[in-house]
């Protein structure tokens, strides 16, 4: 007998059923192509740049040109051609086993999407910022601030968008805030009340906002919310992971840092016999 | 905008200098460091796994570090089957079909399938959610609990409504195969609280047209043997993938007309 007794409503899925909706465009065949309202022949292409588009496709939003331009800068800070980063490893394990380039880069882009690096942490990162300007407005200090999230990890400095893995300091930081000057962007509440964090994290634990907290509150400046953010920069790590594979392809098969047997350090059980049948 | 130039310090953290693991040993022969004469999975010798146990066992042992006790094998074999593929239907298999139908290398469907069943609706992401919820919950009466949630929450305006991680309605409706799958685990020697406590609670649904969701039941499995919750998930997505890949490839030698395209009439942009 069937659990569902009753005739149910189900007006919302034969709505859909067979058909698709798009708030955003597409392919009107022999027409044109549209995207959120735009021509994307005569308005888009030639006229605006790939990360002006790109933005477009994130948020539904087309930036001026200023901002992409800011955009494609974070973009080449996060793709380095290092196959020590964790993404572009994954890249270069591609390459040797012989991947495709898209499955390579596709693969380390998803590596990305990581609490500890890369795409994701642009959402605990603007969070952050975000609540901590609206407690500073609030009448909190910055130390206390710190201190707040500092409890959250044993009292240690542990806050999206300071301090970083592998390295103290980070350069990429200090070159978007370059760029933003040239852009011509001024530096907003957000960006101010990091830089004012920085200072008190300098100061008590010798650590300083990385290129995520830049971000994080730039965006935020420029009234972003945590998940368009994200959604903004899905392919941020993608063209280093590309490099990489490209490097290691160049290579012979099976040579990117390869490992001996005795290279693994085995810490299970010792060798031991099947027992006759299930225990 | 910007302070003054930054100095880059490396860390003195100290990196592991080897790879560790608990799970594979490879003994490698005097001749050549590279090439592994015995491999072990956690101790037993695969060539002796291979002769003498099962597949779900050794899938079990990979995971757990032990071989399975019978009813273990048995229940865990049983959800195997129970999740082996998620249907035609499922946007996850829908993935794998188009990946095959699109003529893209056969060899992308998984990484592409699974990654669609990586979501948190109707896929692994819900199964860690899940399992929380079944362990947190299940010393507590299942109708308090629902009567406490569906005071609470707020059943949404359009769609589904998972009322908790792995129960809710499918289609507005009881997800009668999960009901049945839940039901024939729960029969097994092997079953435990879990299974028994989420089968109470998705009973006192029933008149809200929710129950068990797939998720749930593949959680309330996963947990008894002993998964922890992220690896739940990642191991459901594991469970899904035979299915996913038939499909992908039952369509791989089909010619691209054999898969659905609207016509303009029935794709609606929204803003025209």
């Amino acid at each position: 007998m069937s659990l569902n007794q009753t005739k149910q409503d189900t007006a919302l899925w034969d709505k859909y059923r067979a058909k698709i909706y798009s708030k955003r465009g597409g392919w009107r065949i022999g027409k044109g192509v549209y995207n959120c309202g735009y021509d994307m022949m005569n308005e888009l292409v030639g006229e605006k740049s790939y990360m002006q588009v790109m933005f477009l496709n994130a948020t539904g939003r087309l930036p001026d040109r200023k901002l992409a331009d800011w955009l494609e800068a974070v973009h080449i800070c996060l793709s380095w051609p290092d196959p020590r980063i964790w993404c572009n490893h994954i890249g270069a394990l591609g390459g040797t086993v012989r991947a495709s380039v898209v499955s390579a880069t596709v693969a380390g882009t998803l590596a990305g999407d990581s609490k500890a690096y890369g795409q994701k942490t642009l959402v605990a990162g603007v969070s952050f910022i975000q609540k901590a300007l609206a407690a500073y407005n609030d009448g909190i200090s910055v130390e206390e601030i710190i201190s707040g999230e500092c409890a959250k990890h044993g009292g240690k400095p542990i806050i999206m968008g300071f301090a970083r893995p592998i390295a103290k300091g980070d350069e990429r930081a200090e070159a978007m805030a370059r760029v933003s000057k040239l852009l011509g962007f001024s530096v907003g509440p957000h960006m101010k009340l990091a830089y004012q964090i920085e200072d008190v994290l300098s100061r008590d634990y010798d650590e300083s906002l990385n290129i995520c907290g830049f971000v994080s509150a730039f965006l935020s400046d420029q009234n972003m919310t945590p998940e368009g953010a994200y959604q903004a920069f899905a392919l941020l790590v993608s063209s280093g992971v590309t490099a990489c594979y490209l490097d290691v392809v160049g290579r012979p098969a099976g040579t990117f840092s390869p490992l001996q047997c005795e290279d693994i350090e085995y810490q299970g059980a010792p060798a031991r016999a099947l027992p006759v049948s299930c225990p | 905008m910007g302070k003054d130039a930054v100095k880059v310090i490396k860390r003195e953290e100290q990196y592991a200098k080897k790879i560790s693991t608990k799970i594979w040993y490879e003994e490698p022969t005097e001749q050549n460091p590279y090439i592994a004469q015995q491999s072990r999975c956690h101790g037993y010798d695969l060539i002796e796994l291979v002769k003498g146990r099962s597949y779900v066992e050794v899938l079990y042992l990979l995971f757990r570090s032990e071989l399975p006790t019978k009813e273990e094998a048995a229940i865990f074999e049983q959800l195997l089957i129970s999740f082996i593929n998620p249907g035609p239907r499922h946007p996850a298999t829908r993935a794998a079909i188009v990946t095959g139908v699109g003529k893209t290398d056969p060899v992308h469907i998984l990484p592409i399938a699974l990654s669609t069943m990586g979501g948190n609706f109707q896929g692994a992401g819900e199964v860690e959610p899940a399992v929380r919820f079944l362990r947190k919950n299940v010393k507590k009466d299942p109708k308090q609990v629902v009567q406490r949630l569906l005071d609470e929450g707020a059943k949404p305006a359009e769609g589904d409504w998972s009322i908790a991680p792995g129960f809710g309605s499918y289609f507005g409706g009881v997800d009668e195969m999960a009901h049945q799958l839940a039901l024939q685990m729960t029969a097994q020697p092997g079953s435990g609280k879990l299974l028994a406590w989420g089968n109470e609670f998705a009973n006192e649904l029933h008149e809200h047209q929710m129950g068990w969701l797939k998720t749930g039941v593949a959680a309330a499995v996963l947990a008894e043997l002993g998964f922890l919750p992220f690896a739940s998930a990642t191991v459901y997505q594991l469970i899904s993938a035979p299915g996913l890949l038939a499909h992908g490839l039952e369509y791989c030698k089909k010619p691209m007309t054999s898969y659905p395209f609207p016509e303009d009439k029935d794709y609606v942009i929204e803003s025209d």
